[in-house]
């Protein structure tokens, strides 16, 4: 082996490392058969929500009234959707949820990946401690936490009126900043960089050390084009756990301008009374650009690694 | 009401947030007199889960706020939307920051635990005194939005519960007329429980199942006479006799009568079994009314509501209503607000958007509640209505009480235990 | 945590690849000047992430731990009132219960929901035809809104009309209440967060797959292993460090789980299904304990922690 074919290796263009090299590519006849089937009860189970949930936006609430429930609808009522819209401002919901999950994921990509690929591959003091840590941020529920953290934000200094103790104004409420910043880093995102970042080999690092590389650049362009799956996975759970995000935005907000697509989704759940069909068309809304963002992500799902000049 | 909590209320009027932070100082100027428009100005908030959404929202701003800005041009109101699933959340946030809204909506038995923490002003400090608000609405209404003899809030709508019965099955079976009692509600429900040969239940005699189950069994006790606390709310009185009978009728209804099946129906079915007549009578909301209108019409006219008759007649009443914070920097215009909120033409239009029951006498003559039998049908019954809450600690307790009335249920308790069991869990909760 | 900073080099613990070069770091006494650097380095990467995270998260947390011993209320400034919380809490039987719940509710979900996830990851790896459909499918409920997943549930659990009754009645068995049974309640919400928890597993496996080398199982290949032989002896080593992340991240999140139960059941009937988060919530937000829903959080924090730390353990001593 030598430093040039392990750099090749490594940076190399993912063209060169697609295809369809599975080690199970033998699984033929009858045991592709059965793994087809396994399969696709499967997915049946998976998808009967989601396919419930559409059809359920597409009734009358004549026909939600029925005993027992239809499965299909009688009447295709595609106006449900029409009148989900009219609701509540969506337009704008839909944007400002865009906006925050696309900052958060951006956000979390670029610092969660510096921080693991720090606790995986570089030794420094504290590193243990700096990475038990983060695990341990986890382990207090939302729920306690989120008043502390809106504190933090109406004291926030010298933002909305307040001085420099804090004092005075209102902070980062009501603002862009308390939607995007407090939310912008999860420590999971950290915690997943770090494991992936622990499962490359060695070898590489050391190849590019010998060539006179800089950690920065170690990070940037030997590790970190291996690890695209997880980056693909990360950012699609942080911007999944943002889309859904309701009572953050819902408490940190006062101006309907600043509200997101899941606090328009609660307008159709009162105290003693579900409009249903509009829930469930909300919700499908709400739930599609999701889907598709994985269907995407999918592509990112390649093998990210092949070992071809190392024996 | 419980020393402690009133040491502390005289003890200090300030607010200490997490981390010494925040620091607000309260003081609320008092009137006597009626508002001058023309003197009353500033800039206030309005917390409300109600007028959500779309259809609310445009109620307020479009329809409603701009009559308000035209008697106070110097007014400007800024609305914070929230839901009650939610609006426990928001408060929270708003009183450990300090940052209290000027006007707060807010549920029957949220006033006294912010009442009591002085959390709120004292409305009759701002000029609204309890004798005049009796004249314009039921006196038990009027007193779910006092505490310790003082006023702190004004009532907007109200949500009640009560018996309706589906006419066309009972007349099938040869009843005219919902039960006036116990003995005839058990009766007609055994009558009317429909079970296929296997033994399923296909038609429950009497539903108590789709509604929360707490507000089931209060809406029993008070058809059993009782009352959820003494009459200076210091002790819990549900555990007594009444309240035993009322949760041993509910129990002995599913377990004994066999009217309805535990499971049969839950307060997250898509749609009241009233309406598709799996359910021959029961308990339910005011909102049914204009639930069956979209569900169903043609069954509007075999609903018919009753009040559950055992030794009182039995009807709950919930509802929202409007409180000003004691640390208002615009006092005045938030207590305008508050009773432009309040006032018939507002008061109105915001009942009729929810299918719910306007709080003022005199809207009973409104077109509205003529044409919907159920809010008709508790807005003359509202004399006997009661309501939960009383003590301070009420929110704090309130959620221990289904999970208890779920235990008599499934016979995992007597009702007597269960009850007693809650009832020292609510006292351990008042003396605390 | 002295415990683990005996075991400074979590690398040494990467997957036993049999390629790597193990090389421990240098101590402190003679260190290089690139290995200066590097550390420099190391301390710039992972400071912005230290200031995020220790601002938004460490103070609440902090702030947390303070509060559990104080009878904070929201209205009155906060009084030390030293375990008083604990004490009670640890008194009130439904608390005690919400333990027991979560403890059973996470033993269950979390080895199901992982060896499905991983078996399904394996299975979605070999390039079928229907994969990219398949992965779609099994990720969906992830991203279904909960309030949506419990309608189709409460449907499926329904005693009178659910599709489970009517499969169970068609090979004659007894329907059961499901939901509404306490025997039968934790079971039936364990079911759906086994269930719920497939896809997030599956994704983050699939992920991890990626970084296998092939050429580990042509070599197994060339010696004539089976299937069932490399997944045991390649594909399931080689994920190790997956599955340590996948498996503290859903004990976490199983300890935490509060939508699936609030939409579902409530905490019922008559508290057989309430969990540790739903008391926390139910402290700090019906009932404005905000020192008892923080004293809550704690002892979920101390098991928490307590998992963390003896599985780290167990994983190294694997080594």
């Amino acid at each position: 082996m030598t430093v040039n074919t392990v750099r090749a290796a490594a940076i190399a263009s993912p063209a060169t490392r697609k295809g369809p090299k599975r080690w199970y590519h033998h699984a033929t006849g009858r045991q592709a058969a059965l793994i087809n089937v396994l399969l696709t009860i499967g997915a049946v189970t998976m998808l009967v929500p989601f396919v419930w949930m559409v059809l359920t936006s597409l009734k009358s609430p004549a026909e939600l009234a029925q005993f027992p429930p239809t499965v299909l609808p009688q009447e295709w009522m595609f106006s449900n959707y029409a009148a989900t819209l009219d609701a509540a401002p969506f337009g704008t919901y839909f944007r400002n949820s865009l906006i925050i999950a696309s900052t958060h994921t951006i956000i979390t990509i670029a610092l969660g990946s510096l921080a693991g690929y720090a606790l995986a591959r570089v030794y420094f003091r504290g590193r243990e401690a700096i990475f038990l840590a983060f695990v341990a941020m986890l382990m207090i529920p939302t729920y306690t936490k989120i008043v502390p953290q809106f504190l933090l934000v109406k004291f926030m200094p010298l933002f909305g009126g307040n001085d420099i103790f804090g004092q005075g104004g209102i902070g980062w409420l009501n603002s862009w900043w308390a939607l995007i910043i407090p939310g912008g880093l999860s420590a999971s995102a950290i915690f997943l960089f770090r494991q992936f970042y622990l499962s490359l080999p060695k070898d590489l690092e050391e190849a590019a050390r010998l060539d006179g590389l800089g950690e920065f650049r170690i990070y940037a362009q030997i590790y970190t084009p291996l690890i695209k799956p997880a980056i693909a996975t990360v950012g699609l759970l942080t911007f999944q756990d943002s889309w859904n995000n309701f009572l953050w935005p819902l408490l940190v907000t006062t101006s309907a301008d600043l509200r997101v697509i899941q606090v328009g989704l609660a307008v159709f759940q009162q105290l003693d009374n579900t409009q249903w069909q509009y829930l469930m068309a909300g919700t499908t809304m709400a739930t599609v650009p999701m889907v598709l963002l994985f269907i995407f992500a999918q592509k990112y799902f390649i093998q990210g690694f092949t070992n071809a000049g190392i024996k | 009401m419980e020393v402690k909590s009133r040491m502390r209320r005289t003890a200090s009027v300030a607010m200490v947030a997490l981390m010494g932070l925040g620091l607000v100082a309260c003081s609320a100027g008092g009137s006597d007199t009626p508002l001058d428009p023309d003197e009353v100005s500033g800039e206030i908030s309005l917390l409300t889960p109600i007028f959500e959404g779309s259809p609310g929202q445009d109620l307020l701003e479009d329809e409603l706020l701009p009559k308000f800005y035209e008697e106070y041009p110097n007014v400007k109101v800024n609305v914070d939307y929230t839901t009650y699933g939610n609006l426990n959340e928001k408060l929270t946030t708003a009183v450990v920051s300090g940052l209290v809204p000027d006007v707060m909506l807010m549920g029957v038995g949220w006033v006294e635990g912010f009442a009591s923490k002085n959390v709120l002003a004292d409305l009759g400090e701002l000029g609204l005194s309890e004798s005049s608000l009796k004249e314009k609405y039921t006196d038990a209404i009027v007193d779910a939005g006092t505490w310790d003899g003082k006023v702190y809030a004004v009532p907007i709508m109200l949500d009640t519960r009560f018996g309706v019965a589906r006419m066309d099955i009972l007349k099938e079976a040869g009843y005219d007329s919902p039960p006036s009692s116990w003995e005839e509600l058990i009766e007609i429900a055994e009558a009317t429980t429909v079970r296929s040969s296997s033994g399923k239940l296909e038609r429950a005699g009497f539903d108590m199942l789709s509604l929360d189950a707490r507000q089931a069994f209060e809406t029993m006790l008070f058809s059993a006479g009782g009352d959820i606390f003494n009459d200076d709310d210091t002790e819990p009185t549900f555990n007594g006799p009444e309240g035993v009978a009322a949760l041993g009728l509910m129990s002995d209804l599913i377990n004994k009568y066999k009217v309805e099946d535990i499971g049969f129906t839950s307060t997250d079915d898509i749609v009241n079994p009233l309406i598709n007549g799996r359910a021959a009578m029961g308990i339910a909301h005011n909102n049914l009314w204009s639930q069956t209108l979209a569900a169903d019409p043609t069954v509007i006219d075999n609903l018919e509501p009753f009040l559950i008759q055992g030794e009182a007649p039995g009807m709950f009443f919930g509802g929202t209503l409007a409180t000003v914070a004691k640390n208002s920097k615009s006092p005045q215009a938030a207590r305008a607000l508050l009773e432009f909120l309040s006032s018939p033409e507002a008061a109105l239009a915001a009942n009729e958007q929810r299918g719910n029951v306007p709080a003022l006498t005199e809207l009973l003559d409104s077109d509205y509640v003529q044409s919907n039998r159920f809010v008709q049908f508790a807005m003359e019954n509202l004399d006997v209505a009661k309501r939960e809450g009383g003590p301070a600690k009420w929110l704090e307790v309130r959620g221990d009480v289904a999970p208890a009335v779920q235990s008599a249920l499934l016979g995992q308790s007597t009702p007597e235990k269960a009850l007693d069991d809650l009832a020292g869990l609510v006292q351990s909760a008042i003396d605390r | 945590m002295t415990t683990t900073d005996r075991h400074p080099v979590q690398s040494d613990s990467a997957p036993p690849t049999g390629m790597s070069v193990k090389k421990l770091p240098k101590r402190a006494g003679h260190i290089s000047i690139a290995e200066k650097r590097r550390r420099r380095a190391g301390w710039l990467m992972i400071t912005p992430s230290v200031i995020h995270v220790g601002l938004w998260t460490a103070i609440p947390v902090l702030a947390t731990f303070y509060l559990s011993f104080t009878d904070y209320n929201i209205f009155d400034a906060p009084n030390w009132i030293w375990l008083d919380n604990y004490i009670e809490m640890f008194q009130d039987p439904v608390f005690v219960q919400s333990i027991w719940n979560t403890i059973w509710y996470t033993f269950w979900t979390v080895p199901v929901a992982m060896a499905v996830a991983v078996v399904v990851a394996v299975l979605l790896n070999q390039g079928l035809k229907m994969q990219k459909f398949y992965r779609t499918a099994f990720f969906v409920p992830q991203v279904t809104a909960t309030v949506a997943i419990a309608m189709v549930w409460l449907w499926i659990f329904n005693p009178q009309y659910g599709l489970l009754n009517a499969a169970l009645e068609s090979i004659g068995l007894p329907g059961q209440a499901w939901l509404v049974d306490p025997t039968w309640a934790l079971p039936s919400v364990i079911l759906v967060g086994a269930w719920q928890g497939i896809g997030i597993k599956m994704l983050i496996y699939i992920a991890a797959l990626q970084n296998i080398d092939e050429s580990l199982y042509e070599a197994a290949s060339l010696d004539g292993a089976s299937s069932i032989r490399k997944f045991f002896s390649i594909t399931v080593p080689m994920l190790k460090p997956a599955t340590f992340f996948v498996f503290i991240i859903s004990i976490i999140g199983a300890f935490q789980v509060f939508d699936q139960i609030y939409v579902l059941t409530d905490g019922g009937p008559a508290n057989a299904t309430t969990m540790m988060t739903y008391e926390v919530y139910r402290s700090a937000f019906q009932e404005f304990r905000m020192g008892m829903a923080a004293a809550q959080s704690v002892v979920l924090f101390a098991f928490l922690l307590f998992v963390t730390l003896i599985s780290r353990r167990a994983t190294k001593e694997e080594d």
